[in-house]
């Protein structure tokens, strides 16, 4: 996005969703929308410029230090500090997530703990999420977004800045969520639960013990073979395969990882998204999975095992955001706040087996968890793998190809 | 006649106008996105000048085989499906008796539950530990499983059944239609039951096998769902493309444009089909 | 054929129903499967019954999608029988050709486009963001289609003779349409308005770009589901749903509402 003036994408992106030329109203609308946030947001000077004429203007997270003086410059010192006056939430929130993405117990105690009416619906796919809150005011309040997503979307006005004050239990997350590269001192976003990507195989069916990426390549198992249905993870598999970076740009690596995927298509039986169902039905013996999946897979049918390839693997994030136009900002900054509780965060682990970023909560957490190398790989295997950055413009070169890959014969 | 115009228009003006508002309207907005440049996050750019470079991009020939496969896909589940209806349709019409309502109800009953479950249910069938490899060893046709789900057939199979009721409708509405008392006296005129049927009951019927194919094919073109669920990594179809395109790389402008060339390739189709069908039928 | 039996036809006729059959008691049978993913038979259980009428959010998700389905078959069925007859007696023409090709148009517009131009259609022009009314109103304009295209299957061979003949006895139009036409068109009607039951309860793709905060539909709850498997409680309230709907017409089938096509008489 370097080769554009901000206001020209701004107002690009408001046509976009408009197609006709652009409306004051919408424009006013959403300026009031944040400016109603730098009411309640005590560091309001900084919100309050970014928030005035219009969204294109606000800080960009490289310039992002600035919100955090809101946080009291606070090295997270002050744990257990309410924030004072504690404000009161409003009446109801709207919260948009993965399903099966949280504790069983953990919505209905919110609302006992706050006497907040939370409606709590599901997205289908990730993709449909991005669509909806693409126009900036979907009727949610708070969503799921992955790290790698959270520069570009709120660069793009599609998320709002936090107010740390209301989110105490930032503390609790350990040192290296607390100023993670994709958002630098949790500006716009509170990592949410955080996972690997790599193999899993049924060691029945599966001689030896693999350990790389070329498992996924081998003739042996045609017909019984898998890649993930996303695009970043796995042209990600390819291009650490083949020694470069996963966030390349350079056309030319970028080919040579699409021609390892197209030699690799005619043995494969699915992209899926159900890695889960692939692996635990028996249909699938090799599988680019992510480690969590592989453990519940692991569940049913318990010959399954996973590892992280020699190569190297990707590790990602999910975060919590608060959507700009949210409606009910307190409320859903506090609800952020309650999922950052140490025992909340650990009843969310303990039922979907996602480790969260959260130090305090590990005393709550189920041992078996803790101690699952899937879930929680050693220091070593984790300064193997890298994470995947936002791209900006650049990530059309791996959108074209991989319609490419998906649509040839 | 003016007055009979009249009222034809009033018959048509509700139904139109809803189409014009809630279907054409949005498509013209679609349209104008087709025509602007990829955004990051969806959407478009339209500030920088509008093009039919899109649809360019579009007759790229690394599409070819994905075309293809939506023709393949399409074509095989409209002549299966007609192909199963019609006996069906016209069982039901001649010996349902007193229970034809009750028959034709059945027919619809099973997708009356989700779409969704029902393709589920397809899996459970279908994978490699599934329901039907397990009758197909236990009976000694086959030792090892069949690799059934995520293929060709798999596609196919779900989109015959889903598509269904869709052909035997309309079927068994036209064959409904047609007198007994015409087919007895074709009976009477024709040496054969086989003749009769050919000459009479069938050319009468027609109207109902054109509306049952459309029913059928023209959504199959369209179907992303079960290629998706029950397909693989070799069933990609046109309409799997272009919501991805949409959805995963969020490029709405070249997806629009591959959805209006879809469109203009099946209108015209259909509509010259329907020319000629209808020319050589009722003409 | 007079009435008699046709042995093979009739026995290709149940091959067909134990064809349609199959997935749906497949279906049944695993709701009592005793195993959380619901991949192969671990045994009998009904544990997953309870569990499903403790679930408020998947009871909610099948009452949103029967009211959306109430509106959309109703909207569509009365504007798709209209435009059926208004088409088979234009017979072509100009303006049927426009028409035709209208009513094609939702038909071959691959969900997504659809799915999405709507979505930008209600947020640009009325500021909505989704609600049971929009998921309707969409499901409306996409089955107005089928249902045309049945009832002018059934209207073109009507014979314009009897519509006259009894205006010919002093009926009024809109009489002759109440007491004539719309009884001969009936049967069309009825299988148009199934067809569009079945389109609105199952739609996926169009409804997940129109619903709203609080207005996920059945599908929409289970396809979201999926990520982490379907659990034997999707098979339950398939179950409970096939269940109810074959009692109902089972009931309505004895009582006679559910009546054969009556023969046409003929002039």
């Amino acid at each position: 996005m370097t080769d554009r003036q901000p206001s020209g994408e701004e107002l690009a992106r408001l046509q976009a969703l408009m197609a006709v030329p652009l409306s004051r109203r919408r424009l006013l609308q959403r300026a009031a929308g944040l400016g109603a946030l730098a009411v309640i947001a005590p560091a309001a000077a900084a919100c309050g410029t970014a928030a005035s004429p219009s969204p294109a203007s606000s800080p960009s997270p490289t310039a992002a230090p600035q919100p955090s003086a809101s946080a009291g410059a606070s090295t997270p010192a002050a744990p257990t500090a309410q924030p004072t006056p504690q404000p009161k939430p409003e009446a109801e929130l709207f919260v948009y997530n993965y399903a099966d993405y949280i504790g069983d117990t953990t919505i209905a105690d919110f609302e006992a703990k706050y006497g907040v009416k939370v409606t709590y619906d599901f997205f289908d796919t990730y993709d449909t999420m991005t669509a909806k809150i693409a126009d900036g005011h979907s009727g949610y309040d708070v969503t799921f977004v992955t790290s790698v997503d959270v520069p570009g979307f709120f660069k793009n006005g599609l998320v709002q800045p936090l107010d740390l004050a209301l989110i105490p239990n930032r503390a609790n997350l350990a040192a290296e969520w607390a100023n993670p590269g994709y958002d630098p001192d949790n500006a716009h976003s509170m990592p949410y639960m955080w996972w690997t990507t790599g193999v899993a195989y049924d060691s029945a069916r599966v001689s030896g013990e693999p350990t790389s990426w070329k498992t996924l390549w081998d003739p042996a198992y045609k017909g019984h073979l898998a890649m993930l249905d996303d695009y970043r993870e796995t042209f990600a598999a390819a291009l650490i395969q083949l020694g470069f970076s996963a966030n390349t740009v350079s056309d030319t690596e970028l080919d040579a990882a699409l021609a390892l995927l197209q030699q690799q298509k005619p043995l494969l039986r699915t992209y899926t998204a159900d890695d889960i169902g692939a692996l635990a039905s028996g249909d699938v013996w090799v599988c680019h999975a992510w480690a969590a999946d592989a453990r519940q897979a692991m569940a049913e049918r318990p010959t399954i095992k996973y590892y992280l390839p020699e190569e190297g693997a990707i590790r990602g994030s999910d975060t919590m955001v608060l959507l700009a136009g949210a409606q009910h900002p307190i409320a859903a900054q506090l609800f952020i706040d309650f999922m950052l509780d140490a025992s909340v965060s650990a009843a969310n682990t303990n039922k979907t087996g996602y480790m969260g970023p959260n130090e305090a909560a590990r005393t709550f957490i189920d041992p078996s968890i803790l101690s699952d190398p899937t879930l929680n790989p050693g220091e070593a295997a984790i300064a193997k793998l890298q994470e995947l950055l936002d791209l900006g413009p650049d990530l059309a070169k791996y959108h074209d190809r991989w319609s490419k890959l998906r649509a040839g014969a | 006649m003016m007055r009979g115009r009249l009222r034809e228009g009033a018959l048509l003006f509700p139904g139109i106008s809803w189409l014009f508002v809630f279907f054409a309207a949005p498509l013209a907005i679609i349209f104008v996105v087709s025509l602007g440049q990829r955004d990051a996050y969806g959407g478009a750019v339209l500030d920088k000048g509008l093009s039919f470079a899109n649809y360019l991009r579009a007759l790229e020939p690394s599409f070819l085989p994905t075309v293809a496969n939506s023709l393949k896909y399409a074509t095989a589940t409209t002549l299966l499906a007609i192909g199963i209806s019609y006996p069906i349709a016209y069982w039901i019409s001649r010996h349902g008796g007193r229970r034809k309502g009750l028959l034709l109800i059945l027919v619809m009953l099973p997708f009356w539950t989700s779409w969704v479950i029902r393709t589920y249910a397809w899996m459970i069938i279908l994978r490699d530990n599934g329901v039907l490899n397990g009758v197909l060893q236990a009976t000694g046709i086959t030792h090892d499983p069949l690799i059934l789900l995520n293929t060709d057939f798999a596609v196919v199979l779900g989109m015959t059944y889903g598509f269904l009721p869709f052909s035997i409708l309309p079927l068994y509405v036209s064959i409904d239609r047609v007198d007994v008392s015409v087919v007895a006296a074709a009976r009477d005129l024709y040496s054969s039951p086989g003749q009769a049927f050919r000459h009479v009951t069938l050319p009468l019927t027609m109207p109902g096998v054109i509306a049952a194919s459309l029913l059928t094919f023209i959504p199959a073109i369209g179907d992303f769902v079960t290629p998706d669920i029950l397909g693989g990594a070799q069933t990609t179809t046109i309409a799997k493309v272009i919501q991805s395109l949409f959805l995963s790389a969020r490029d709405w402008p070249f997806g629009a444009a591959l959805g209006f060339l879809l469109i203009l390739a099946t209108v015209i189709g259909t509509v010259s089909t329907l020319r000629i069908l209808r020319a050589e039928v009722i003409g | 054929m007079r009435k008699g039996r046709n042995i093979p036809l009739t026995v290709y006729a149940l091959g067909v129903y134990l064809f349609l059959f199959t997935p749906i008691v497949v279906l049944v049978l695993f709701s009592f499967n005793d195993s959380p993913r619901n991949f192969m038979w671990r045994g009998f259980t009904l544990e997953w019954y309870p569990v499903l009428f403790k679930d408020a959010r998947v009871l909610g998700a099948l009452w949103i999608s029967i009211q959306v389905a109430a509106i959309a078959v109703a909207g569509s069925t009365v504007l798709g029988t209209l435009l059926g007859l208004g088409l088979a007696r234009l017979r072509g023409g100009f303006g049927g050709g426009i028409a035709d090709t209208l009513i094609l148009l939702p038909m071959v517009t691959p969900e997504v486009v659809m799915g999405i131009s709507l979505l930008l259609f209600f947020a640009l022009l009325f500021d909505a963001h989704g609600s049971i009314l929009q998921i309707a109103i969409s499901h409306i304009a996409f089955s107005i289609s089928y249902v045309t295209i049945v009832v002018r299957a059934r209207a073109v061979s009507l014979d314009p003779r009897i519509v006259e003949a009894a205006r010919d006895l002093g009926s009024s139009p809109l009489s002759a349409f109440w007491h004539v036409t719309l009884p001969l068109l009936m049967p069309a009607v009825g299988a148009g308005a199934m067809i569009a039951f079945a389109l609105s309860f199952d739609d996926l793709i169009i409804t997940s770009f129109q619903a709203g905060p609080g207005s996920s539909t059945l599908p929409l709850y289970i396809y979201s589901r999926i990520r982490f498997g379907v659990t034997p409680e999707i098979n339950a309230i398939s179950t409970i749903i096939v269940s109810v709907t074959a009692v109902i017409i089972l009931v309505a089938w004895r009582i006679g509402a559910v009546k054969p096509a009556k023969p046409q008489p003929t002039i």
